[in-house]
């Protein structure tokens, strides 16, 4: 899957999360941060990382969420390691 | 020892909750536990509890004790499991952290020797992070609670099906709990 893609899928995602500033999603990048640009809480990145497995039908480590930073470039690179383990 | 218990009953708080000590533990009993469903847990407030703060047990103390009953306690077993480790192991690797809680909606109050119930439900678990439900009911004094639950179902417990025998204390919604690294301490 292309990182584009996955951006875009997670864009998707994001649009369905209340508290996050939906103007912002017009121009998400990989350097977006989630919480400085996006205004995420940090206690709604689980339930978007629950979204992202869900969506993209994968099952994260807790260990890579703990890690996980909080640009769009470090989710779309957890995405591609966690498809390409299988 | 965790690791051979099917649920919580029977099980000492303390020998859970080994990070809290004994002023700061406010659970005395866990009378009902569904590993993935949810639990009930019961406290008896003690006069410390109540000192300097004319005689009652102050709301932020119950938030703390359901707290500990369904996210704590629950997320604390199910990693247990998990990781294999028993909690003096795992409170090794992991500290629990209180992250958020939404609406609370208290109804009654509570005194010294009042023994009340922490009663709730998980609705979500993932990531070592649990989102509950949960209530707060005063107990009839001398109800033996560990006999009222003894044939108790997931089914009362989802929908608060109790007796006249207790009273709504307090409603608490999406209590946020996680397991944090204790690596991680003071990163975030």
């Amino acid at each position: 899957m292309e990182r584009q893609e996955i951006i875009d899928g997670l864009v998707e995602i994001l649009r369905t999360v209340r508290t996050v500033n939906q103007e912002k999603l017009n121009f998400v990048t990989e350097e977006t941060d989630f919480i400085a640009d996006l205004k995420t809480p940090s206690t709604e990145m689980i339930n978007i990382v629950a979204k992202i497995e869900q969506k993209f039908n994968l099952e994260f480590d807790d260990d890579d969420i703990d890690d996980l930073g909080s640009k769009v470039k470090d989710t779309v690179n957890l995405i591609i390691k966690t498809q390409e383990k299988g | 020892m965790i690791l051979d218990k099917e649920n919580l009953t029977g099980v000492q708080p303390k020998d859970l909750m080994i990070h809290h000590g004994p002023t700061k533990l406010l659970l005395d009993k866990y009378h009902w536990h569904s590993p993935k469903i949810g639990i009930v847990a019961s406290y008896t407030p003690k006069s410390r509890d109540v000192e300097d703060h004319f005689g009652l047990f102050r709301g932020v103390d119950q938030i703390e004790s359901c707290a500990q009953a369904i996210a704590g306690s629950c997320n604390g077993f199910l990693e247990c499991k998990k990781e294999g480790l028993e909690p003096l192991e795992l409170g090794e690797k992991f500290f629990p952290r209180f992250i958020s809680i939404g609406q609370v909606i208290f109804h009654n109050y509570l005194v010294e020797g009042d023994t009340f119930i922490n009663i709730g439900f998980i609705k979500f678990c993932k990531f070592r992070q649990i989102v509950s439900d949960g209530r707060i009911y005063k107990v009839s004094r001398g109800l033996d609670l560990d006999e009222y639950f003894r044939h108790f179902t997931e089914k009362q417990l989802m929908e608060y099906d109790l007796s006249t025998d207790f009273t709504l204390v307090a409603e608490l919604f999406d209590i946020t709990g996680r397991g944090i690294k204790k690596e991680r301490l003071n990163q975030k």
